[in-house]
């Protein structure tokens, strides 16, 4: 019984890294930009089908189709972020709803249109499990765990140190200043929703060999549940972001367990509207950013 | 749209009754004009035209970004069709029980989200449909789950000794062209009402309307609701036709179609949403067009609204008016 | 009755965390007067009027209306039902709609005594629209916009905006209103009118106000008495005449 307990919470913080760093994106591009990403998911899925179709078509191995989904997406979100992004900067919150939307809908029909909407396998990866502490867990969820530190602490050498990390947070604060101190807001932007873009696809690459299935519509279903990690994380707050995934990913994995399967993809906005209506501002933050 | 063109537009009703006439005359005709299928088309516009008329009131008049409408869209069929299937209820009762079932839920969702700001109402909204699918698949003692309901009895009418059933697709085309004619009618009564104004005012300036006594929170709580029963009554209507219902009616892709016909037919206007049903909801299922693709047009379309033809057709269509008019 | 002052406000508080906005303000306006409230930037001049009107929540303190306590009421509530109306810096009219619907909806929601009969169309109600039609192009004329009246008011000057803006506040028959700098950005062909306006007001309509302004000129001209805030609290009151002698104002203006 106890053993299970941890068995899951050590699935859950594993889920929970996939959100985080899938998350972590989202609420940077809302820092630049104000805005929500409702696409963010779709660069999740993009990036697991850029792997998938490396490993399927090209026959390449699991660390090539890293490189190939992140590439991939890399290029997709250039593109995005050079047509649309970018002209969001300054403009009303229900346009950055509607214009992501809009590109959710094309980039999630358009890979369903090109390759099928049925299930796909994928195949590759660490799927061996190792003993670790006396647990026993497949690499690729040590490897998750450990990218997802990485990718956090990077974040945060990044903004503190890097030139255009400090410009990132600059924008976030006050954009007006920036455009008067001379930053090139268009360009953090589009810099910042693509290192978000990539962060996402890194997390569907890593993810693919554990959930072994393939499909279009998987990144609606990751956007949905990142809505209420960055908005529980308060908006814009990387280390805020980063808790609110754990323990989203936790509690949905002991709702998995013993309340009900069908409950877990109902657990992030049954939390976030119980939430909204009591700290309207995020768990992490008292600043209403939103 | 400016009221003061209203009224413009108002003085010259005259000059636009012919073209009105052949409106109403080629709506009446349709059936007998189009095949089986366009006329199933028609239907299908008719019946998402109810839920953009109430967003319309919402997202156009109000200025409130909602994706809630899938929400009550699928609670008004789930409604209407337990109803059907359980109690052998006629139609016109199910219609009604949708529309305030729809309303009756969106008044304790309204309360908490309408006090958060723009991009977290947008967020509850959207976890409104989120939960509400969840309810439908899994209060499987009610709603059987993912298998939905089915054999759901096409609509019947009983006065005295008369009684008839809406079985055809024309006949049902009818049931739902008046039902969408009254739906516009009383958006247009409510548009032009003192209320209608105030909704505007809330659009364009919510600290000012509050600052001349608009109580802007009652207004929007209230158009939130009648929004939901449009929503609803649309659901009603939607089952009775289809005979199905299943859990995939909460979902996305129903509240973006809703969206893309108010802002791409024009908030803000009435015609625009009837235009909008037309166009996007109407060609688009006449053209046999799949899913997939029709999505993947819907985003573009999102795109180019919200980028370079923020006013949808409205100008389009009001210029159209005005030739024809005879002003220009 | 008569006696009493339309509009009295004690001991208002408000602080931001630390930061104490507004400390203990008291402040009376009679029935009829203009009065003025003046102070240098960051006094907290417009906290203070946030907190009379139902825009924030004052921490302690009441605000009495005509004898009734309004303290807590909503910025609509305390516009609707107390009669008291207040403008705002940068806010001044509803852009995208013309000058004549602008002033309609100042008056609907007072000649509409519920909100449920905001949504009849039927006779009573064009009636009565047609009565705040009437009416609103009354005040167009006196505030010299007739010429406009159908021009998105958005369109217009930052001058002809704030003469709206008083247009339609008198809309609803005030019995008071609060002006927040109406002086502020518009050029002085128009101070004029502006003050003519608050004047007609003020004697043909018997509507009192308080108003902040940073033009001296201007309080001296219209206003029968000032109170002076700085740092969030009342430094002076009295004439205005004295005021602009008063050696401790001239400090407080100049940073001393």
């Amino acid at each position: 019984m106890f053993s299970t307990i941890i068995e899951q919470i050590v699935n859950g913080i594993v889920t929970g890294s996939v959100y985080a760093i899938v998350a972590v994106g989202m609420t940077m591009i809302f820092g630049v930009l104000r805005a929500i990403n409702f696409a963010h998911g779709e660069y999740y899925m993009l990036g697991t089908f850029g792997a998938w179709f490396a490993v399927d078509y090209l026959g390449l191995s699991y660390e090539a189709s890293i490189i190939v989904g992140l590439l991939s997406t890399i290029v997709v979100a250039y593109v995005v972020g050079r047509l649309v992004m970018q002209r969001m900067v300054g403009a009303p919150a229900e346009a950055g709803v509607l214009a992501t939307l809009g590109i959710a809908l094309v980039l999630q029909n358009t890979v369903i249109l090109v390759f099928g909407g049925g299930y796909k396998f994928f195949s590759g990866g660490y799927i061996e499990p190792l003993s670790v502490l006396g647990f026993s867990l497949a690499g690729q969820r040590i490897l998750i765990l450990v990218v997802c530190l990485l990718v956090f602490i990077g974040l945060e050498l990044m903004v503190t140190y890097s030139r255009m990390g400090k410009s990132m947070r600059a924008v976030s604060q006050n954009v007006e200043c920036c455009e008067v101190v001379g930053i090139d807001v268009p360009k953090v932007v589009l810099h910042t929703f693509i290192l978000g873009a990539a962060l996402a696809a890194l997390s569907g690459v890593l993810t693919a060999p554990v959930n072994v299935s393939v499909y279009g519509g998987m990144g609606e279903l990751i956007t949905f549940k990142t809505l209420p990690i960055i908005i529980m994380g308060g908006l814009g707050n990387v280390r805020g972001t980063f808790f609110a995934a754990m323990i989203l990913g936790i509690a949905e994995s002991l709702v998995a367990t013993y309340v009900g399967l069908q409950f877990r993809d109902t657990v992030g906005f049954a939390t976030l509207i119980l939430m909204l209506m009591w700290r309207p501002y995020g768990l992490f933050s008292t600043q209403a950013r939103f | 749209m400016s009221l003061a063109k209203a009224a413009q537009q108002e003085h010259r009703r005259d000059l636009r009754i012919p073209l009105a006439a052949i409106l109403v005359v080629v709506a009446l005709a349709a059936p007998f004009i189009g095949s089986r299928y366009v006329t199933h088309s028609l239907i299908i516009a008719l019946i998402f035209m109810l839920p953009a008329h109430g967003l319309n009131l919402l997202v156009g008049y109000t200025g409130l970004l909602s994706l809630a409408q899938a929400a009550f869209f699928g609670i008004g069929a789930y409604t209407a069709g337990l109803l059907a299937v359980n109690y052998g209820t006629p139609f016109y009762m199910n219609a009604a029980a949708a529309g305030l079932l729809a309303g009756a839920c969106a008044l304790p969702l309204g309360v908490p989200a309408l006090r958060l700001r723009a991009t977290s109402f947008v967020m509850c909204t959207l976890g409104f449909v989120i939960i509400g699918q969840a309810i439908a698949k899994n209060w499987i003692s009610v709603t059987r789950g993912d298998m939905g309901l089915s054999a759901i009895p096409k609509p019947h009418f009983a006065l005295g000794p008369l009684s008839f059933t809406v079985s055809g697709t024309t006949s049902f085309y009818y049931m739902a062209l008046a039902i969408g004619a009254l739906s516009t009618l009383a958006v247009w009564m409510i548009v032009r009402s003192p209320a209608g104004r105030n909704m505007i005012a809330i659009r364009e300036n919510e600290t000012l309307a509050e600052s001349l006594g608009v109580p802007t929170w009652r207004y929007k709580l209230i158009v939130f609701i009648i929004s939901a029963i449009f929503a609803g009554v649309g659901g009603s209507l939607y089952v009775h036709y289809l005979t199905v219902v299943s859990p995939l009616t909460f979902q996305m892709y129903y509240s973006t179609t809703m969206l893309i016909i108010v802002l791409g037919g024009g908030a803000g206007t009435i015609s625009g949403v009837v235009f909008g049903s037309l166009l996007f909801v109407g060609l688009t299922e006449a053209l046999r067009i799949t899913p997939e693709l029709r999505m993947v047009a819907y985003g573009l379309c999102l795109l180019v609204l919200v980028f370079w033809f923020k006013k949808g057709f409205a100008p389009v269509i009001n210029r159209f008016w005005d030739t024809i008019g005879g002003t220009k | 009755m008569t006696g009493l002052p339309i509009l009295e406000i004690k001991k208002i508080s408000k602080s931001y965390g630390a930061v104490k906005a507004v400390n203990n303000v008291s402040l009376h306006v009679d029935r009829g007067e203009i009065a003025g409230l003046i102070g240098p930037n960051g006094s907290g001049k417009s906290t203070f009027f946030d907190c009379s009107t139902g825009l924030q929540k004052p921490d302690s303190g009441t605000v009495k209306l005509d004898g009734q306590d309004i303290t807590g009421w909503s910025l609509n509530r305390i516009a609707r039902e107390g009669r008291m109306l207040r403008s705002f810096q940068k806010t001044v009219v509803f852009k995208a709609l013309d000058v004549e619907e602008n002033l309609v909806i100042a008056g609907q929601m007072f000649t509409f005594p519920s909100l449920l009969s905001t949504f009849g169309i039927g006779r009573m109600s064009k009636q009565r629209i047609s009565g705040l039609r009437d009416r609103a192009r009354e005040l167009i004329k006196m505030a010299g916009l007739w010429d406009v009246r159908h021009q998105p008011a958005g369109n217009l000057s930052g001058g002809q905006q704030k003469l709206i803006q008083f247009a339609s506040m008198l809309m609803p028959e005030p019995k008071i209103i609060l002006l927040d700098e109406p002086m502020a950005g518009i050029n002085p062909k128009i101070i004029e009118r502006v003050i003519e306006t608050i004047l007609y007001a003020n004697k043909s309509l018997g509507v009192s106000f308080l108003v902040i302004e940073h033009n001296i000129d201007v309080v001296t001209s219209i206003c029968q008495r000032v109170v002076v805030l700085d740092q969030g609290r009342k430094l002076v009151e009295g004439l205005p005449h004295d005021i602009v002698q008063d050696q401790r104002v001239r400090e407080a203006y100049l940073g001393g």
